[in-house]
């Protein structure tokens, strides 16, 4: 394939080129991270690819650690009796034993870059403005490629961007793209291979195709993510158990317990979703809920509900009466076919409201979850979805969720289409009556997806 | 296999994965990503090829056979309750036959059911009407294919999503319908052709005149389709008892022929080649889900947006290491240097007229000239002072073990940061690591006592 772009990922040591190099593959696995310098002392490549195409190929490359003592000898070398130019001498520092003992990191990351179309100079950008930085960039500028600086942990408080920003300019490089590894802005890649496209133009179909792509990835999963939390809240909202009246706390405590293991799955669905490791968060406690002793029968859902299955059952029953009154040669002048009508209606009468009424009969009560848990966890899990969406595969901590502001969660509106659910326990998961695969419980997913 | 049966079959693969956990997929994968093409061709390619290997190819023969035979019971059974309509309408002969209970009885429950059918369909359109469900479950029951559990519900969930259901199934309600109501109005003009029939119509609560427009309402449409509409004087007559007028008989016939096709067969025949023009243009539109959080799973193995290549150029054993010379040079006195620091610390950190300021070390010239200056008068007592909060890289220990070689006695103060900054802990056992094989002692206090004994 030609037209792959080759990037080598340069830079001093410890300033998160493997970081930058996880959260542009958006692969938590990539090489090794570590606070140690020189962590990375080996070439190792990764390839994007569109829709199977590759369309790049990143390499990360070991720190530059000697550099002051690395462009004394290049100088040595380019200045005797051939005058050599910067690629000239940077053959010549390959070819000499110094590349094999002293430089050898040194000699991995410019052979490297010299084989690449462009070099990623990663920043750190809390560092003050070293001289052995300038002599970094004069080295790497004698590869003859050019060179993006990627200021990295620009979100720290002790950032010196603006420094940087000048010092680099008084180098010549004035394209430069600042790009947490660690929390990367939004339009981050966006920005970062537009400047890419700036310095080689032959790459720019293909960077095209890399931002398009990425940006319809990241919509597909935020579609997904609403859907596993959609799927959360319908389990939730539907959850029930019936328990006699004169329960004790045990009842909602195995309750809060089944609600929160389901939170944990719909997390763990969520970091798989994006591709973060199991344990990069946890779902955090749930109020105390006290339960909603739901006395549900009017609710007006499960009316609804009621009517469509006793008109269904009629239907149902008048289609067996019509049998007789053909069998009968009309001489039941339609009655068998209002009597199938009647038991019918009556029989999902029965079948729908029965087990309730019965259950009213016994004494017994019906146990949900309550609105602001819903609520909550709606929240939560929104929010969780937006840190997820914002957060950069190098960084190595948990996922940080704020604690939802109890207002927000105790009042707030509830989606219609919840309120629909709790009328439908055979939709919930969490129910011994789940019935798989329903597709009006399909369609409000989609719905509360959409309304998320 | 037909763009409708490949997708049918990835929504079932789909289902069964939900269902039953993760199917073993390896080979799979791996023939979908050679086959190549977008995300949707792979995922269904993966699909068949699950599919084929557990037998729900077969099964989906079986389903659709079932439903074939399905759809042949209900046909069957159509065409029976049609032709029984029919009988059912005129029968009683010789006796009259009351025309409005004959209508009644030939359009009743059609009629009925065709509104229940038109309501569900603005009200939401969900619900598969009773006639559909009824295949559906027939078909299950017919194929006899236990892997076939997964395929119907698979076929609806993929055609809800498309909101397609409704118009496959009400294509086969009103065309079984449509049947139905054929058969009946068949078996009627056999009926009328073969035997003799009187036309009566009874009331005892009401007005005459209330039949006489009723027919005439609806005969208007048939009327305008050449369908005979009795006369005022001859509806008038039959509510006598049996009309005795010329051609009073061919007159009803007519009309009640012409009602049934028009307010039976023609309806139901119109919405079901309506519906199936629909069906057939929506499964054009029909694809996988890609939305769906299985399929951003299954994105990444089918579909890689990233590829790990490997390390290569890997790092030379054993790895250089700056040389340790243990050479002691006699000196005098007491010397400090900064080395690498930033601007925000204070320089010199001590104002001592006995410890020599060396200043501070960051480029190339300053580096020379700090090394000459030792090297001319190497002193007994260096202290150098880094910034803990810098990495140290080769280049440093390098340029810390030079400088050591040119005193009697060398200590490393790592300043503490300026104020209202903390020194995260990992930075000091970094520090800790590089320092060590150079040998160099050091510390986070300033060594005040050993830089200027006599004064301690």
């Amino acid at each position: 394939m030609p037209d792959v772009v080759k990037l080598a990922v340069v830079g001093h040591t410890n300033v998160g080129k493997t970081s930058l190099l996880r959260t542009l593959t958006r692969d938590v696995t990539f090489g090794e991270v570590s606070y140690n310098p020189g962590t990375t002392r080996h070439v190792e490549g990764a390839r994007l690819s569109v829709q199977g195409q590759a369309l790049m190929e990143l390499y990360d490359t070991p720190g530059l650690e000697d550099a002051v003592a690395l462009l004394e000898y290049l100088e040595r070398l380019g200045g005797g009796q051939l005058k050599l130019d910067g690629p000239g001498r940077i053959d010549a520092f390959l070819n000499s034993a110094e590349a094999r003992q002293r430089f050898e990191q040194e000699a991995k990351v410019v052979r490297q870059l010299s084989a690449s179309d462009a070099g990623l100079y990663v920043i750190d950008a809390r560092e003050p403005i070293l001289a052995k930085y300038r002599d970094e960039l004069q080295i790497l500028a004698s590869c003859g490629k050019p060179l993006l600086p990627v200021l990295n942990f620009v979100s720290a408080p002790t950032a010196r961007r603006e420094a940087w920003q000048e010092a680099l300019a008084r180098l010549g490089l004035h394209a430069q793209v600042a790009f947490d590894s660690v929390a990367p802005p939004e339009d981050g890649e966006r920005r970062l291979y537009e400047s890419l496209a700036l310095l080689i133009e032959r790459a720019r179909p293909a960077l095209e195709r890399l931002i398009s792509d990425i940006e319809q990835q990241v919509a597909q999963r935020q579609m997904a993510g609403r859907r596993l939390i959609a799927d959360l809240l319908i389990d939730c909202a539907a959850c029930r158990r019936t328990v006699a009246t004169d329960t004790d706390q045990v009842e909602i405590d195995a309750l809060r317990q089944v609600v929160r293991q389901r939170e944990q799955a719909c997390v763990s669905a969520l970091l798989a979703l994006f591709g973060f490791r199991p344990g990069d968060a946890e779902a955090g406690s749930l109020p105390l809920l006290d339960g909603r002793w739901g006395d549900d029968l009017f609710n007006p859902e499960t009316l609804r509900q009621l009517g469509v299955k006793v008109g269904g059952g009629m239907a149902a029953g008048a289609a067996a009466g019509v049998g007789v009154d053909l069998m009968a040669g009309g001489l039941t002048l339609g009655l068998a076919t209002l009597a199938g009508a009647i038991a019918g209606g009556a029989l999902q009468t029965a079948r729908g409201y029965g087990g309730r009424l019965l259950g009213k009969w016994r004494g017994e009560q019906v146990l949900s979850v309550d609105d602001a848990v819903l609520r909550l966890l709606a929240l939560r899990q929104q929010a969780l979805l937006v840190a997820l969406a914002r957060r950069g595969h190098a960084a190595q901590g948990s996922v940080h969720v704020p604690e939802q502001d109890p207002e927000q969660w105790r009042e707030g509106r509830l989606p219609a289409v919840l309120k629909r659910t709790r009328a439908h326990p055979e939709w919930s998961t969490l129910n011994p009556a789940f019935r798989k695969r329903q597709a009006e419980r399909e369609q409000a997913l989609t719905a509360l997806a959409a309304d998320l | 296999m037909n763009k409708l049966d490949t997708l049918w079959l990835t929504e079932a693969i789909s289902l069964r994965e939900r269902d039953t956990g993760p199917l073993e997929d390896g080979e799979a994968n791996r023939h979908a990503r050679q086959g190549g093409g977008d995300f949707s061709a792979r995922w269904q390619a993966r699909a068949l090829w699950l599919a084929r290997r557990d037998g729900l190819v077969d099964a989906l023969g079986h389903w659709k056979q079932g439903a074939r035979l399905g759809l042949i019971a209900l046909a069957v059974l159509s065409v029976v309750s049609g032709a029984g309509m029919a009988v059912t309408a005129l029968a009683g002969a010789p006796n009259p036959v009351n025309v409005f209970w004959a209508t009644g009885s030939l359009l009743g429950l059609n009629l009925l059911l065709l509104a229940g059918w038109l309501l569900s369909l603005a009200s939401s359109g969900n619900r598969a009407p009773w006639l559909g469900q009824l295949w559906l479950g027939l078909t299950q029951r017919l194929a006899r294919d236990a892997k076939a559990a997964h395929l119907g519900s698979a076929l609806i969930s993929l055609l809800h999503r498309h909101r397609l259901n409704r118009w496959l199934l009400g294509a086969t309600v009103n065309g079984l319908w449509t049947l139905c109501m054929l058969t009946a109005l068949a078996t009627l003009l056999l009926m009328f052709a073969t035997r003799r029939y009187d036309f009566v119509w009874e009331t005892t609560l009401l007005n005459s005149d209330t039949f006489i427009a009723l027919t005439v309402a609806l005969g208007k449409l048939p009327g305008w389709l050449g369908f005979p509409v009795p006369e005022a004087a001859l509806i008038q007559a039959s509510g006598n008892g049996p009309a005795t007028l010329e051609g009073a008989r061919q007159a009803w016939a007519g009309w009640l022929v012409g009602v049934l096709t028009c307010y039976g067969v023609l309806p139901r025949a119109v919405l079901a080649v309506a519906c199936w023009l629909r069906w057939r243009h929506g499964r054009a539109g029909l694809q996988p889900d890609v939305d769906s959080p299985q399929a951003a799973a299954l994105r990444e193995r089918l579909m890689p947006s990233a590829e790990q290549l490997g390390a290569t150029d890997l790092p030379a054993i054993p790895a250089w290491v700056p040389s340790v010379v243990t050479l002691t040079p006699s000196g005098s006195g007491a010397v400090m240097a900064g080395i690498e620091l930033d601007s925000d610390l204070p320089w010199p950190p001590v104002t001592s007229t006995q410890v020599g300021d060396a200043g501070l070390l960051d480029d190339r010239t300053s580096r020379q000239r700090v090394l000459e200056l030792l090297a001319a008068h190497p002193p007994q007592r260096l202290l150098l002072v880094c910034d803990p909060r810098r990495s140290p890289d080769r280049g440093t220990q390098a340029l810390l073990a030079e400088l050591s070689r040119s005193a009697g006695d060398t200590r490393v103060w790592l300043m503490p940061p300026p104020a209202g900054e903390t020194l995260d802990p990992t930075r000091l056992q970094v520090w800790h690591n590089a320092l060590e094989p150079l040998g160099l002692v050091h510390d986070t206090l300033f060594p005040a006592a050993w830089l200027e004994p006599e004064h301690a």
